[in-house]
Order: structure tokens, then sequence, then C-alpha cells
């Protein structure tokens, strides 16, 4: 899909080109971590850009890999941050997209073994799918524990209570190839404010992945499935309207190239030009799709083509 | 090494075998025992090659046990074994990380009591080893206080893996630490023939995390060679592995330029041998065994008569 204003060019805009790309989309989708706030702190002027976008009747979503917060709380979040006109509805979390891949793709009929925070829990549990207890089993040891019956499914996400018993049991159940793989995420870390990153998804999913000796289907970016989500709740969506913004080439650009939207690089996040500019010069040609659209510095470069825009309209 | 290569060893072939070589290298899990039981006529076959005047070693990937632990097993079983013919991944990561990473410093250690155990005894100390479960929030994690002696992350298999030892070893990592792993099996034998996620996946978590490749010790590297050369005087060209794996144990005797014989009583069988020979893939002969038998004990007529 070729960018409005060139191919993957990976070419930072502002000013009038920006207000053109505001214009020529109404659908815009963005990544949290990294764009529009950095752990509890709302990235200058993100709030004002989200709420101008809405109330220039623009479509807004928020597409994240972080699986540890059902979407209530990334209401309050939201909320919290300045970002007052988001609803629940605008949020597709990789831990909800995971329970309605479950509930509607798969239809599951039995438990699921979850590797998973509490947050993960509750998004399966609102959709009405079983999880195998949390059990407190003081007895059981990787020599000798208990399985539940019926599994029908295994999903990894950030588990911060990772023990080699999860893992164990994990790859029993994966020896039934009827056993459904899955992950909410791939990153293998997280950022967190201030540079310092934690261990994330991916990590865990690659330990499962070398116990089961099989691949894991992954839910969040840059897997299309969130992309068909919110198409799903979102009548009409037409990619070629869509522009995605992120700051991680591996999962957001990627994302937004595999599900045919443009794509753009804001670089208060995780990756820097640099590394877009290496992947356009690099021999593989699949490494283009990680090379944005275009790419501004913060998203609060949006701002003054709205100054543009509310001037028009006076 | 000559053409002809996964061949059946039986009748005068075997002592042919025996005769060319001074040194025979057993791997354990699967070869010598399964779990707590001998393999039947095993230690026979161990302590006739020692009173021909063979040398016999023992090679396994296995981090859990020390030497001395090892060589109680064997005893217990039947086989005239010492502690310093045993080459356990612990033992040698240790050794590994004395003598050729010459480390001058602290350890952080995801792994056993055992691999603690060796470690001391070369005067290396650690950090990290027993449960670790989070406490506190996400930021506290990251900030989580480094032990500025520590100079290397090792990972070993170990039973209390959490999320937090993964977290600590990351962010020991990121500051550009030596990065060393036992080995990378995926699975780990147990007694009663059971088996749990081996140490490989603990390695993969770390190095998914750290976006790093560790330095193996174990098999199919040839670092546990050089560790018994320097203790024994080995004539590569006069020595036998003998091994169940074809993907450790084989291909640790190809990349060491050993004769290698598969035993069929562990994990490999002659057809994935034989898909590997048919493969033409160059990197998959050294997986093809010179030689394969049903079960070491196969060995005894030639030792006897």
């Amino acid at each position: 899909m070729a960018g409005a204003f060139g191919f993957k060019g990976c070419q930072k805009i502002r000013g009038p080109q920006i207000r053109n790309l505001l214009e020529a989309k109404d659908f815009f989708l963005f990544d949290c971590d990294g764009v529009i706030w950095h752990g509890e702190k709302a990235i200058t002027g993100a709030a004002k850009v989200v709420n101008s976008l809405i109330r220039h009747g623009k479509n807004v979503v928020f597409v994240t890999n972080n699986c540890t917060r059902p979407r209530e709380n990334y209401v309050h979040k939201f909320y919290r941050l300045g970002f007052t006109d988001v609803m629940l509805e605008q949020i597709f979390s990789s831990s909800y997209c995971s329970a309605l891949y479950l509930r509607d793709v798969v239809k599951i009929c039995g438990q699921v073994f979850v590797i998973g925070c509490d947050g993960l829990r509750r998004e399966l549990q609102e959709a009405g799918i079983p999880c195998v207890e949390e059990a407190d089993d003081p007895d059981a040891t990787i020599y000798n524990c208990a399985l539940a019956p019926d599994v029908k499914a295994v999903l990894v996400g950030h588990d911060d209570k990772l023990t080699f018993l999860k893992l164990a049991k994990a790859s029993c159940y994966l020896r039934d190839p009827d056993c459904l793989f899955l992950a909410t995420d791939n990153d293998p870390w997280h950022p967190l404010s201030g540079g310092r990153i934690l261990p994330g998804s991916g990590s865990l999913t690659a330990a499962l992945e070398v116990a089961s000796g099989r691949k894991a289907t992954v839910i969040g970016k840059p897997s299309r499935f969130m992309f068909e989500c919110i198409s799903s709740q979102f009548r009409g969506v037409d990619p070629a309207q869509c522009l995605m913004v992120g700051d991680r080439l591996e999962t957001d650009m990627l994302f937004g190239s595999n599900c045919g939207l443009d794509t753009m690089l804001t670089l208060t996040g995780v990756s820097q030009i640099e590394e877009a500019q290496e992947y356009r010069n690099s021999e593989l040609t699949t490494n283009h799709n990680l090379v944005p659209d275009y790419v501004v510095d913060t998203i609060a470069d949006f701002l003054p083509a709205f100054e543009d825009l509310d001037e028009e309209g006076n | 090494m000559s053409g002809s290569k996964c061949t059946r060893l039986s009748g005068a072939l075997v002592k042919q075998l025996l005769d060319s070589v001074d040194s025979v290298l057993f791997d354990c899990d699967g070869v010598i025992w399964r779990g707590d039981q001998a393999i039947p006529g095993a230690p026979q076959v161990v302590n006739l090659l020692k009173e021909k005047g063979k040398k016999v070693f023992f090679v396994t990937n296995n981090s859990t046990k020390t030497r001395k632990m090892y060589a109680d097993k064997m005893s217990t079983l039947g086989f005239n074994v010492t502690e310093e013919e045993v080459f356990g991944t612990a033992y040698c990561s240790a050794m590994y990380l004395k003598t050729v990473c010459k480390l001058d410093g602290k350890v952080y250690l995801i792994g056993s009591n055992a691999l603690k155990q060796e470690l001391e005894a070369v005067g290396i100390q650690q950090t990290g080893v027993g449960p670790d479960h989070v406490a506190g929030k996400q930021a506290d994690w990251a900030n989580v206080p480094l032990d500025p002696e520590v100079k290397a992350v090792l990972v070993g298999f170990d039973e209390h893996f959490s999320y937090m030892k993964l977290n600590r070893a990351l962010q020991y990592l990121i500051q550009g630490r030596l990065f060393v792993g036992t080995n990378s099996d995926t699975r780990l034998p147990l007694e009663g023939g059971k088996a749990v996620p081996g140490t490989g996946c603990l390695l993969q978590a770390v190095e998914t995390a750290a976006q790093r490749k560790a330095e193996t010790v174990g098999k199919p590297n040839h670092y546990m060679f050089d560790c018994v050369a320097s203790q024994f005087s080995v004539d590569s060209e006069r020595c036998l592995m003998v091994g169940d794996r074809l993907d450790t144990d084989i291909l640790f005797g190809s990349n060491c330029g050993l004769k290698t014989l598969l035993t069929l009583t562990g994990v490999s069988t002659v057809a994935d041998a034989e898909a590997h020979q048919k493969s033409g893939c160059a990197d998959r002969q050294g997986m093809v065994p010179d030689y394969y038998v049903e079960s070491i004990a196969d060995l005894l007529p030639a030792l006897q008569g």
C-alpha cells in the first residue's frame, strides 16, 4: 500500500504535509506506550491531539500489545492523563483481542491454561472463557503435578508470577496437538520510563516454544488479528483511510504494513530513525515492510495542523 | 573419516573398533542409565573397558549434579568410577569461567545448588541461587539493585526459575556482562523416565529478553572435550564418543574429530540418523554416527572374549 506522499519513504513531515494527511485519513490507530504516554506521564500535547481528532469527527482507536490491564483500567488511565474523550470501545489490547479470538474465531469448548497476569484473566472471564484456576498447590513439584482435564488451549502473556512449574504444565498440555498454542504478543522486552526495560511476553513465549517444539499463534501486533477485531466492531473501515501511528518498527510499522495501512513512526519511544533507514536500505525485501511511510518527532507535531483547520473553520 | 557411516556395530567389528581407541567418552542419560536404573550390562562394560586399560570418561549436559554426586550415583549402580572421570556441565561451566573467560568477579546464577558448589570449588562467588519472586511494582523491578561485583550471568537448569530471575539476568546483561549457558537441551530427563522443560527453554527466555546469544559450554560445543583433554592425555583420533542423542552427543563427537557410536537406549533412532544422512545437507552430516548398537551391552562379548 503506497503512502499518498511517498512509498515507504520514511519521510519526516510537518506543517502543511501533516494537515493534508489529517484531511485525507478518517481512521487513526495509535499505539500507547511511547506514543501518547510514557508510563504514568502523558506525552506533551498528546491529549490535545487525540481530543482534537475526535472533535474533528475522526475515528480514533488505541491498539496496544500491553496485556497487563483490563480495558476498564485503561479508560481510567486515559482520563487520569487528560484524554477525556476516550471510551472503552476505542481500546484494543492484546488481552482483549485474545479473548475475542478464543470466543469468536476458535469458539473454544473447554478450558484455557493461562500464563499471564490478572488483567489477562479478567478479559477472558469477561468474555465467558473458562480458565484453569491458578491453584495454590503447595505439594505440587515439577516432578509430580496434577493436570486439569479438558484444556483446549494454552495462552501465554506477560506473567510476573511465572514459575518453572507453569512452564512444565504448559508443555504437558501442548503435547496434545489439538491443544492450541496462543501468545498475546511477541515483544521480547517492554520499555519503561527512563530508558529502562523489562522482559516481555516474547521471552516467555520463546521458552515455551523451545519446551514444546511448537510455534505459538501470536494475537498482537504485528499479526493482523487486532485489525480484524477493529474492523468487525467498526463497520466499513477502509484500510486506505487509516493511519497507524506507533513507536516500534518491529510491531507497529510491520502491523500497519501487514494490514495495508499507511504508517507513521513517532520518535518519542523505542525505535530511532536510523533503524528505520537501515531497514529501508536492507537487501532483504521483507525488511522494507518495517519502514514507516512518515515520521514525526512527536505526535504533538499534529497540533499546528489543527490550528490551521480551526482557523479555516472560523 | 571413511565414507561409510551409520553402520551397525556387531561381530568382529566391535573388537576392531575397541582396539582402535584408547579412550571412551560416555554420555549418561539414556546411555549408561535411565533415571535411577542402570542400563543392563552397562556397569560391566565400563568396568571391563577400564580393566583392559582404556581411559573412560563421562560427559553429560545435565547441570543438576556435581562430579561427586555423579560419582556417588555411579558407585551405587555398580560402576567403578572416580570423580575426576566425570565431566558434567556444572563442573565444566565453572572451569570455563575460571580458565577460559578468566573471570574476575561474581556470577549472577540461574541454576542449581550443584552449579553453585562447583563454582565455589574453583573460587567463584555467585548470587541468585534459590527461589526469587517479584515484589513491589514494575518500576521497582527495572531498578532492582545490581551487585557491581557481578561480571557474568550463567544460566543452567533451575527449578526455581521465575520472572524475577529472568528480569535480574536481563538487567545485568544490558550492562554488558559475560553471558554463558550450561547447555541448550530442550528437555531434562528425570528419575522414573519422565521429562520436563530443559535448560534450553530458560536460556531461550533470557536470550530473547536480552536480544543476545549466550556462549554455551555443553555438547555439541567442543569445550567439554577440551576440558577432558586438558587434564588427561587424550588423542582425539583414538577416542570414541558414545551417546544417545544425534544433535548433542554425536555432533559433539564429530565436532571434536572423535569416532562416534549411537546407542538406541535413549532419544534418537536409526531412522533419525539415516534421515540426516540422506538429507544431503552438509550441516546435518555431523549428526550421523559412525556406528550404532541397540545398547552398550552389545560391546560385552568383545570385552569378555
